[in-house]
C-alpha cells in the first residue's frame, strides 16, 4: 500500500547490558542495572514498571539525550550509545514526549513540515508531503490551526504525524497519553494503531497504563523496581489490525491478569523501598 | 466587524461606566475650580483648557513638539531593542558571558535614568544625543532583563523535540529560541515604552529646547496655565498611541499568543 509516510524499513534495537549510574552530587544512584532488551524491526514494545524505575533513562539514552555508564545500545547493528559515545539525537529516533512538545508558535501544518524542512527539503516539497500526510491521517481540517486552538487529543495526533513524516526507524513514546481522559485516550490509541498499520515502525512505548500496554503492544516488558532490569516479558498475540473489540476478549483478560500480577509485585517492592528510604 | 457588534461595543456597560467616571472627574474639577476649593484655585478649569485648545494646536510649533518627542522616543527605543535583544539572548545562552556581564548590568540597573542626565550631557557632544541616550537607558534594562528571563524559561522539551526532528544549531536558534522569546520581548517592549515616555518628558524639562515635556514646563514658566494641562494631556495621548502600536505589532508578529 502506498502512503505519504515513508517506510525505509530497519529499526532493530539491541540494548545490551546497559547500566546507568546518576551521580549528581556524589550520591550515586543506580538507575539501570545491567539491562538487556531486543526489539525487532517493526515491533511494538511496551515498557511498564514502577514510577522512577529507569524506563525513561533507557529511552533517553536511545534518543541521544544522555549517556550511559556501561553497555551498548545498537540500532540496526550500529552502536548509537555506549559508555564512551552518545550519538546526538536525530530524526531516525524521534521522541514523543509525556506532556507534548508541539511548537506553539507554528501552526499544525508548520509543525509537520518542521522535520522535513530542517533536514533540507524545500519548503514546497515539505508542504506537499505534509498536506498528504495530514489528509491520510484525517487531520486536514486543522492544518492551519495553532496548537493552542486544538484539543489535547488532537495535539497528540498531530505530534504522532509530526514524527511519522520523517520516516523514523524508531518511534520513542514516553507516556504520551498520560493525563488524558479515558475516552480521548481510546481515540488517540486507535489513531496510533491505524497509523502504524499503514507503516510498521519499531516502537518503544513507556506507560503505566497496563490496559494500554496490552491494547497497543506486540510485547509487554515488565521492569523491576529501580535499578531497572527486565522482570518478565509477555507476548501479546492479538492479530493486527486491532480494534477496540480486542479489549473484551477472553484472551485479553487472561493476559491482563498476568501483567497485573507481575506489576503489582514490583509496585509493592517499590513502595516498601520508598518507606524504608523515608524512615 | 459587523454593525451589531460595533453598536454593542459602543453601548456596552463597561464603556458607559468609563465615560461616566471620566465625565464625573472633569465635572468635579470644574465645580471645584468655580467654588475656589483649596488647591484648585490656581489650576485652570476644564472650560478654560477647552477654550485654549484651538489656540494651542493651531500653532505649527505645537506639532513640532509632538514630532520631536516622538522621534526621540522612537530612536532611543529602537536603539535599546537593537542592543538589548541580542545582548539578552547572548547572556541567556552563554554562562561565561552572563557571568562576566551580569554584575555590570546589575550595578547600572538601579540607577534611575534621570540620574544619568548630567553625566550624559558632559559625555555626549550635543544635548539631543544626551537626551536620546537617557531614553535608551530607560528602555534598555527592561528589554535585557525580559529577554534573559524568557530565554531561560524555554521549555527543554521544545529543544529536545527539535533536536529529535533533526535540527541543526542554526534551526534551534531561529526556529525555536527566537519564536519562544518573542512574547517576552514584546512584554519588555511594552514596559520599556512606558518608561521611555516618563524619561523623555523629564529629560526635556531639564535639558530640552523642544518636545512635549519642554512645552509643559515652558508653559508653566511663561504663565500659560491652560497650556500646562494641554501638554500633560498630549503626553498621555502620545504614550497611549505608542503602547497601542506596540500591542498591534505584537499581535501581528506573535499571532499564536491569542490562542494560548
Amino acid at each position: 500500500m502506498s502512503s505519504a509516510i515513508g517506510h525505509s524499513g530497519g529499526g532493530r534495537i539491541s540494548i545490551r547490558n546497559v547500566t546507568k549510574i546518576y551521580d549528581p552530587d556524589g550520591a550515586k544512584v543506580l538507575a539501570v542495572d545491567n539491562c538487556s532488551l531486543e526489539i525487532e524491526a517493526g515491533e511494538f514494545c511496551v515498557l511498564v514498571g514502577p514510577s522512577g524505575c529507569g524506563k525513561t533513562t533507557l529511552l533517553n539514552a536511545l534518543a541521544g539525550f544522555h549517556s550511559i555508564t556501561s553497555g551498548t545500545i545498537e540500532l540496526d547493528g550500529r552502536a548509537v550509545c555506549t559508555a564512551t559515545h552518545t550519538e546526538p539525537p536525530s530524526a531516525e529516533r524521534i521522541v514523543v514526549f509525556q506532556n507534548g512538545a508541539l511548537f506553539p508558535w507554528y501552526t499544525v501544518l508548520e509543525n509537520i513540515t518542521y522535520g522535513p524542512e530542517v533536514q533540507g527539503r524545500s519548503r514546497r516539497e515539505a508542504r506537499e508531503q505534509a498536506l498528504d500526510v495530514l489528509a491520510e491521517l484525517g487531520l486536514s481540517p486543522i492544518a492551519d490551526r495553532y496548537p493552542g486552538e486544538i484539543s489535547s487529543g488532537m495535539k497528540r495526533r498531530v505530534e504522532i504525524a509530526r514524527a511519522l513524516i520523517n520516516d523514523p526507524k524508531v518511534l520513542l513514546l514516553d507516556e504520551p497519553f498520560r493525563a488524558m481522559d479515558a475516552l480521548t485516550k481510546g481515540v488517540v490509541q486507535e489513531f496510533l494503531l491505524r497509523a502504524l498499520d499503514k507503516v510498521r515502525k519499531s516502537v518503544l512505548f513507556i506507560t503505566h497504563d497496563l490496559e494500554e500496554a496490552l491494547f497497543l503492544g506486540d510485547r509487554v516488558v515488565i521492569m523491576t523496581t529501580r535499578p531497572a532490569q527486565v522482570k518478565k516479558t509477555i507476548l501479546v498475540d492479538f492479530p493486527r489490525p486491532r480494534t477496540f473489540k480486542v479489549r473484551s476478549s477472553a484472551r485479553y483478560l487472561e493476559l491482563k491478569a498476568q501483567v497485573f500480577d507481575a506489576v503489582h509485585e514490583e509496585a509493592r517492592k517499590a513502595f516498601d523501598a520508598g518507606e524504608r528510604e523515608m524512615a | 466587524m459587523n454593525v451589531v457588534k460595533i453598536k454593542k461595543a459602543i453601548f456596552s456597560k463597561t464603556l458607559l461606566r468609563g465615560f461616566i467616571s471620566v465625565a464625573g472627574l472633569i465635572l468635579l474639577w470644574e465645580v471645584g475650580r468655580r467654588l475656589k476649593l483649596p488647591g484648585l484655585a490656581a489650576v485652570p478649569a476644564p472650560s478654560e483648557v477647552y477654550q485654549s485648545i484651538s489656540a494651542s494646536i493651531s500653532q505649527p510649533k505645537f506639532w513640532d513638539h509632538w514630532i520631536s518627542s516622538f522621534s526621540r522616543v522612537i530612536s532611543g527605543f529602537i536603539a535599546a531593542q537593537l542592543v538589548g535583544i541580542p545582548l539578552g539572548l547572548m547572556m541567556a545562552m552563554s554562562r561565561t558571558f552572563h557571568a562576566t556581564t551580569f554584575p555590570i548590568l546589575e550595578i547600572m540597573r538601579p540607577i534611575p535614568p534621570l540620574a544619568w542626565v548630567p553625566a550624559s550631557i558632559i559625555f555626549w557632544p550635543t544635548t539631543e544625543l544626551s537626551i536620546a541616550f537617557v531614553i535608551f537607558l530607560g528602555a534598555f534594562f527592561t528589554v535585557v532583563i525580559n529577554v534573559i528571563g524568557s530565554a531561560r524559561n524555554i521549555d527543554v522539551r521544545y529543544i529536545r523535540a527539535a533536536h529529535s526532528l533533526g535540527s541543526r544549531p542554526w534551526d534551534i536558534f531561529w526556529r525555536i529560541i527566537l519564536p519562544a522569546v518573542l512574547p517576552g520581548i514584546f512584554i519588555g517592549m511594552a514596559v520599556g515604552m512606558g518608561i521611555t515616555w516618563e524619561v523623555v518628558v523629564a529629560a526635556e524639562m531639564i535639558a530640552g529646547k523642544s518636545g512635549l515635556g519642554y512645552l509643559t514646563w515652558s508653559s508653566y514658566v511663561g504663565g500659560n496655565y491652560p497650556q500646562i494641562i494641554i501638554g500633560m494631556i498630549s503626553i498621555g495621548i502620545a504614550g497611549y498611541i505608542s503602547s497601542s502600536l506596540i500591542r498591534l505589532l505584537g499581535h501581528y508578529v506573535t499571532p499564536w499568543q491569542r490562542t494560548q
